[in-house]
């Protein structure tokens, strides 16, 4: 007992017998969420954009004022034009997205399931990944005409080899102690692909959703290029090409919300796909 | 039903894992394999419940399984293998869906098995809610979901820390004087190996050959009064594998 | 805009605020703007004969892919002088106050061969066999506002139907419409003649008109400077004038007259090869840079009419500023008017 209160004593009373605290030197390297700084920041960075352009500071010709951006998304809104842009691109982006996905995690699971898949098509995605599908329009205006056809098969190109790469590496990062385990209880292949395999390749499977979905909106003002009366990518182009910078950042932030808005609906889906994770 | 492994042979690229190993698991009874690490205990296993194909010699049963039984060898993991991504109940079931049994009927196994194994509150937790020693009694539940004639278990408790170790030994005795199921125990936990085995197979380290073999005729539920028995068989039993296993400790291991 | 390089931004940034004084290049070199194309001749001959050094004049080259991002270049400084038609780009810019249009090239001129309607085979198997039949088909044209865009709507105000039933298809690229209308995917492009007839040469592409019946003296392409370049330096563009007249007096002698001796024009055609099909060796080039040559303006003379109803049009489709006038949009000084 007496020996506790002496260590407390002493403790309490540092400057005794030159005794001093431990220097601190932990802390640091921790992200703290910190709420609404994203909002303040992008908000500063616009009032300060403001006014810049008013003073003159920023010349028109560079960049216009984010009100002018402003007044064409208005524009855009009160004739409606707005849904016409943004229905003929989501139409594109669903289709050409949906398209591609499906097929390249079908032709990602054969790719980390079949050796002869493996050896024969790994190559060939690997070698055409890497194409800039813009390269290739020309062939697709052949290939699926100016209509629909060459606008979705843009974005389907775009976003299966990302995907069919997320898949199979998705499937090789599947434990194999589990596919061990559903061997040695007699489970069937496909129930081994279907229940084991897939399940466990969904998280790489899922972040390869982000990476080609932000393909897709990216290629979706390529695939816009050819034969578009409307859709977001064509409004831009056209923009660009009159030079009415208020009516093509206008079309970039268009792009930007879209962009938000789905990783946002991914993110809907991890937590649901994704729930036994975290 | 029995097990039996004749003149079992392995080799993994030029080297020979295991050696003319031959032994027999009989109705109702616990073989313990120990033995240094890299010895081969693991490969032996595989290749017991047909996972692995032996370069030389063949696992072979005879005997007809229980009635019922699923899957007669029914591995136990070390690493659990649990999917992650199922529930407790889902993790049982997993194992049931490809036999074609009737929903209600699975059900009642799924519940059966769980309240055996004292998980009946967690049915619908997921494994990373749960403990070591809860989701290792998930795989057991798992196993006897199946109704195997033998398990096969592979250093189930060595993931755990020995609190948990013993609880789940103690789990495992009790079920045993129950269901008086057969296994091959693969571990290099000799206390495990005196407390489980009713016969204690010795490696020696690489190419496994049998070194010894210790049988002990005191029964499983006894033995947790009988500690400073045990204590003098576990003596025995390091006596004989001390040399080996200082040797396997100095060799540089070029097999995983 | 791949040519909109970063300087180039940063120097519209601050031009606003800081207005240095442009004497940064030295004494009198100049950067000409220019297109692989024939009608891009007259600077290149000048160049070449001499014309510019004359007027003690150091020219450098600049080439573009489209005539879009050559009128961003001449807005940010980078090119002093191009000549391209009127788009709504260089309408919207020329509104912002720093591009003008300063003299008249290219021109449709009822003597020489001009600009040509074609349809695919499959149309005019369908039944386009005159531009009246346009009603209700795909027109390509390169981009929005470009000046394919304004014949499609020129062709369907003269033949009384509404512009929307005229479907213009946006295709970006010359090839990328020439790749269409030959593989049927649209009907309809109005183009000048030396590309007119090398397509129709073939089984695929049929002409079924001239422009020339639809738009009055149609000043096709401008020429075409900062304002600032109007405004501080009037001298250096009448300077620059002066040269490219002779070029454009060459050019007409030699290809759209043919009053040079061949001799001379052949060293005219080789001179423009270097810039002009300098992918293909001289014999094949010869041959193309030959073929229908239109008129391009004595002394750059300018067509206000033709400009105007340009303006008007692309204010009407709201492809340009409703604010755009005459005034922000040519600066009649430099050359004679029509």
């Amino acid at each position: 007992m007496s020996h506790e209160a002496a260590a407390r004593d002493t403790a309490n009373t540092p400057d005794d017998a030159g005794q001093r605290p431990v220097p601190f030197r932990g802390g640091g390297f921790v992200h703290r969420p910190l709420g609404p700084v994203a909002p303040v920041v992008f908000l500063a960075i616009l009032a300060l954009w403001e006014l810049g352009s008013r003073s003159g500071f920023i010349s028109p010709i560079a960049l216009p004022a984010p009100s002018a951006a402003f007044a064409a998304l208005a524009d855009l809104f009160k004739t409606g034009m707005l849904w016409k842009h943004l229905g003929a691109s989501l139409y594109r982006l669903a289709l050409g997205w949906t398209l591609g996905s499906l097929l390249g995690i079908a032709v990602g699971l054969a790719v980390g399931l079949f050796s002869l898949a493996r050896a024969g098509l790994l190559p060939l995605v690997s070698a055409l990944f890497p194409v800039p599908k813009i390269a290739l329009l020309p062939l697709f205006i052949i290939w699926f005409g100016i209509g629909e056809g060459s606008k979705v098969a843009t974005i389907l190109f775009g976003t299966f080899f990302p995907t069919v790469i997320a898949t199979y590496a998705g499937v090789d990062n599947v434990d194999r102690g589990l596919i061990r385990m559903g061997q040695s209880f007699g489970l069937g292949w496909l129930s081994i692909v279907r229940k084991i395999i897939v399940p466990g390749a969904m998280p790489a499977i899922l972040s390869g959703f982000r990476i080609s979905a932000s393909i897709a909106i990216v290629l979706l003002v390529a695939a816009e290029m050819i034969g578009a009366e409307f859709g977001i990518g064509a409004y831009i182009l056209m923009a660009g090409a009159l030079f009415a910078l208020d009516q093509l950042i206008a079309g970039v932030a268009l792009l930007s919300v879209l962009g938000l808005v789905i990783a946002w609906l991914i993110g809907k889906l991890e937590k649901r796909l994704l729930s036994w994770r975290m | 039903m029995q097990l039996t492994l004749h003149d079992i042979s392995h080799r993994y690229g030029g080297t020979t894992v295991l050696d003319g190993v031959s032994l027999t698991v009989d109705d109702g009874e616990i073989v313990c394999i120990v033995g240094p690490s890299g010895c081969g205990k693991s490969t032996l296993l595989r290749i017991a419940g047909g996972l692995e194909k032996p370069d030389g010699g063949a696992a072979l049963l005879s005997g007809a399984a229980p009635e019922g039984s699923l899957n007669p060898l029914t591995y136990i993991f070390q690493d659990f293998a649990l999917l992650p991504w199922r529930t407790v109940e889902g993790n049982v079931s997993l194992v049931l869906e490809d036999h074609g049994i009737a929903a209600s009927e699975r059900a009642a196994i799924i519940a059966d098995v769980l309240s055996r194994t004292n998980l009946s509150d967690f049915a619908r937790a997921l494994p990373r809610q749960l403990s070591g020693g809860m989701k290792q009694r998930v795989a057991i539940a798992r196993a006897l979901a199946v109704k195997p004639a033998i398990l096969l278990m592979d250093e189930p408790l060595s993931a755990l820390d020995s609190q948990t170790r013993e609880l789940l030994m103690d789990d495992l005795v009790a079920l045993w004087s129950r269901e008086r199921f057969s296994a091959c125990y693969v571990t290099h936990n000799l206390n495990e190996a005196v407390r489980l085995g009713r016969r204690i197979i010795v490696l020696s380290r690489r190419p496994g050959r049998i070194r010894d073999v210790v049988e002990i005729d005191m029964p499983l539920a006894e033995r947790v009064d009988r500690l400073a028995e045990l204590e003098l068989l576990q003596r025995r039993v390091w006596d004989i594998m001390r040399e080996e296993a200082r040797e396997a400790d100095r060799e540089i291991s070029d097999v995983a | 805009m791949h040519t909109f390089s970063r300087r180039t931004f940063g120097a519209l940034v601050f031009a606003g605020a800081t207005a240095i004084a442009a004497n940064a290049y030295a004494a009198d070199k100049i950067h000409v703007g220019i297109l692989s194309l024939a009608s891009h001749s007259p600077s290149i001959i000048a160049e070449a004969k001499g014309y510019f050094s004359e007027q003690d004049l150091e020219v450098e080259f600049v080439s573009f892919q489209a005539a879009q991002p050559m009128a961003v270049a001449i807005a940010s400084g980078d090119v002093d002088f191009g000549m391209t038609a009127i788009s709504g780009g260089l309408i919207s810019l020329a509104d912002k106050g720093v591009v003008k249009v300063i003299g008249g090239a290219l021109q449709e001129t009822p003597e020489i061969e001009g600009q040509k309607i074609l349809v695919s085979k499959a149309a005019h198997d369908d039944g386009v066999t005159a531009p009246a039949a346009l009603k209700g088909r795909s027109f390509g044209i390169t981009t929005t506002g470009s000046s394919f865009h304004y014949m499609a709507h020129k062709i369907a105000d003269k033949e009384g139907f509404a512009r929307s039933e005229i479907h213009v298809k946006p295709l970006q690229k010359v090839p990328a419409v020439i790749a269409s209308l030959k593989s049927g995917q649209i009907d309809a492009w109005s183009i000048v003649p030396n590309i007119a007839d090398g397509l129709t040469k073939g089984p695929e592409v049929i002409e079924i008109g001239k422009i020339s019946d639809y738009i009055d003296n149609y000043q096709v392409t401008t020429v075409f400077t900062s304002t600032k370049n109007t405004e501080e330096k009037p001298q250096l563009v009448k300077r620059f004038l002066a040269g490219l007249s002779k070029g454009i007096a060459d050019y007409n002698a030699a290809l759209v007259d043919k009053t040079m001796s061949e001799e001379e024009t052949a060293a005219i055609v080789a001179m423009i090869h270097k810039y002009v099909y300098s992918d293909q060796p001289l014999e094949k080039a010869d041959p193309r840079i030959r073929a229908g040559a239109m008129r391009i303006n004595e002394n750059a003379a300018l067509s206000l009419a033709s400009v105007e109803d340009q303006l008007e049009w692309f204010k009407s489709e709201s492809l340009a500023p409703a604010t755009a006038t005459m005034d922000k949009l040519v600066d009649a000084s430099f050359v004679e008017t029509r």
